[in-house]
């Protein structure tokens, strides 16, 4: 049966009078407040305060664990016990299993069970945890639909729509299920804009916890390179690449008080996967690294990039080992920048380098199963970015007179 | 009811010196200490934090004219909103400071740890007990956070 539009429209009248109820509305306080938080005058000021008291919270948990405790656990105790009772000091397996024989600090042994567990379980999992934390209470809360809405127009110039907030915003917890994310974009072209973004300018929940750690006065001015990498990396694929980003109609749910068996439940969901895909690539990671130095590759390819590295970049020719290891995690890499003697300039550049270079295997392959072959698309503008944005951060160190 | 409005406006110029005092202190790359109050001059808590404070003065002296009329009392609850932010974001950053023991063992001593929480405080927690007040205003005047018309003019 087919039905006319006025039929059609008859029969919506007929049954909303039999399932919906009309009563006289009373807009309550916390309807206001949502109000204010999706209008851009009063909304974006809400935003800037939020993101600021999830930083604030993220880095005050995680130097609670890290500072506080684990790197005393590990320093004090579980380096010195791996050192002592690990047969074969100086040995290739000693090398690879414990690391440095003298080296007091667990950044610096740079073994499989010392330095991989320490960034795995010391510095990682307490940012991961507080990130997942905060932002599943974001959620729960009924403010990131509205931190979409308040987005859309901003995100409109680089070709996607308010949404693509919740991939970005996932994306800085873990790339990976930030790739899975994209799902929610409708278009091949927003989905590949979102992907390329997230593969080059997202840092992940690990890659800030171990800035936090590592260079925390200058995580600042890192961040926001990034950010205006994403906008104008994001506004030119936004020209070029063909395709269409349309309109869409969001649902914003009202403000609410979150249940906590829920809030727990994502967490715990959340948190399975860190245990399950971050561990093991930092542990395999840093038997990689250590396989690569003790036959002379790493020392080799540095030699080899050494011009590009040195003169293009401006960053010291030892930083090729991190961006080797960063393929595997990129949180590692960072651990392994902080030992390399350079400026505090070079150490910012370098960070981006290794942030924006290539994303992480487990982001990669996420990329290769979301993606397909748009995947190359991505890599090849991965390779331009790199290039072109590593030579300006240059460019501009040496302009302001600090590179 | 102009008492209130009163005591808003008083607080958001307050609030918004507060902030503005944040952003200078950040500025001049300094810390600033006077009496209880400690202006923190870093990039994040001076400068991002600052800019939440003037945020917060700002919502308070737009919400402070007719404060019983809902949209206006939102204003005024935003406000306060973002004090309770900023002021839990410098307690919770006080919290975790004080329980570690640093060099000298796993926790921290009992002098070292109310030692933390002793003055100076930054702005932000000094304004909030004063930020307080719209929760018994909220109770008051709106008990079941339901809208009321304009009572400035019944």
């Amino acid at each position: 049966m087919k039905l006319t539009a006025d039929e059609r429209w008859n029969l919506i009248d007929e049954i909303s009078k039999e399932t919906v109820s009309f009563g006289e509305y009373h807009e309550t306080l916390i309807d206001v407040i949502g109000e204010i938080t999706v209008k851009p005058m009063t909304g974006i000021p809400v935003a800037i305060a939020a993101l600021y008291a999830f930083w604030s919270i993220f880095s005050s948990f995680a130097g609670f664990f890290t500072d506080g405790f684990f790197v005393k656990i590990f320093d004090e105790y579980w380096l010195p016990w791996w050192q002592s009772h690990f047969p074969g000091v100086g040995g290739w397996l000693y090398y690879i299993i414990v690391g440095d024989p003298t080296a007091d600090n667990c950044f610096e042994a740079f073994g499989m069970l010392t330095s991989g567990l320490f960034v795995a379980i010391g510095i990682v999992l307490p940012a991961v945890l507080i990130f997942y934390l905060t932002l599943t209470l974001l959620e729960d809360v009924g403010y990131l639909p509205r931190l979409a809405v308040l987005m859309d127009a901003v995100l409109h110039k680089i070709g996607l729509h308010g949404y693509a907030i919740v991939p970005t915003i996932l994306g800085l917890g873990c790339n990976v299920p930030g790739v899975a994310a994209t799902r929610i974009l409708e278009t091949r072209k927003e989905r590949f804009v979102m992907m390329t973004l997230l593969a080059i300018f997202v840092p992940c929940g690990a890659q800030l916890g171990i800035m936090n750690d590592v260079i925390p006065e200058t995580m600042g001015l890192v961040l926001l390179y990034l950010m205006i990498g994403y906008f104008i990396t994001g506004f030119i694929l936004n020209k070029i690449i063909p395709g269409k980003s349309p309109e869409i109609l969001m649902d914003v749910p009202p403000l609410q008080k979150p249940l906590l068996s829920n809030l727990a439940l994502k967490i715990w969901m959340r948190m399975k996967g860190f245990f399950t895909d971050a561990i093991p690539y930092v542990l395999l990671g840093v038997l990689l690294v250590n396989v690569l130095y003790l036959v002379g590759f790493i020392q080799w390819l540095g030699g080899a990039l050494s011009p590009v590295f040195v003169h293009w970049f401006g960053v010291p020719e030892e930083t090729t080992g991190p961006l080797i290891a960063a393929f595997l995690r990129k949180d590692l890499a960072v651990a392994q920048l902080s030992v390399i003697e350079m400026t505090w300039y070079q150490m910012v550049t370098s960070v981006v380098l290794v942030t924006i270079y290539f994303p992480c295997l487990a982001t990669f392959m996420m990329l290769l199963k979301e993606g397909g072959k748009e995947l190359l698309g991505s890599l090849a503008v991965l390779i331009a970015v790199v290039t072109l944005f590593g030579g300006l951060l240059h460019l501009i160190g040496i302009l302001a007179g600090v590179a | 009811m102009k008492g209130n409005s009163i005591y808003f406006a008083l607080l958001g110029a307050v609030t918004l010196a507060c902030g503005l005092a944040d952003l200078i202190v950040t500025v001049s790359r300094g810390v600033y200490i006077w009496g209880i109050v400690e202006i923190p001059g870093e990039m994040f808590r001076g400068g991002w934090g600052g800019l939440v404070v003037i945020f917060a003065g700002l919502f308070y002296l737009s919400g402070s004219k007719n404060v019983s009329e809902i949209h206006q009392l939102s204003k005024v609850v935003m406000g306060s909103i973002l004090i309770w932010l900023m002021a839990g974001c410098d307690l919770l950053a006080r919290i975790t400071e004080s329980i570690p023991g640093g060099d000298e063992g796993w926790f921290n001593s009992i002098d070292g740890f109310f030692g933390t929480y002793a003055p100076p405080y930054t702005p932000a927690m000094l304004l909030l007990p004063f930020s307080l007040v719209v929760i018994y205003h909220i109770h008051k005047v709106h008990p079941q956070g339901q809208a009321i018309e304009d009572e400035s003019t019944n």
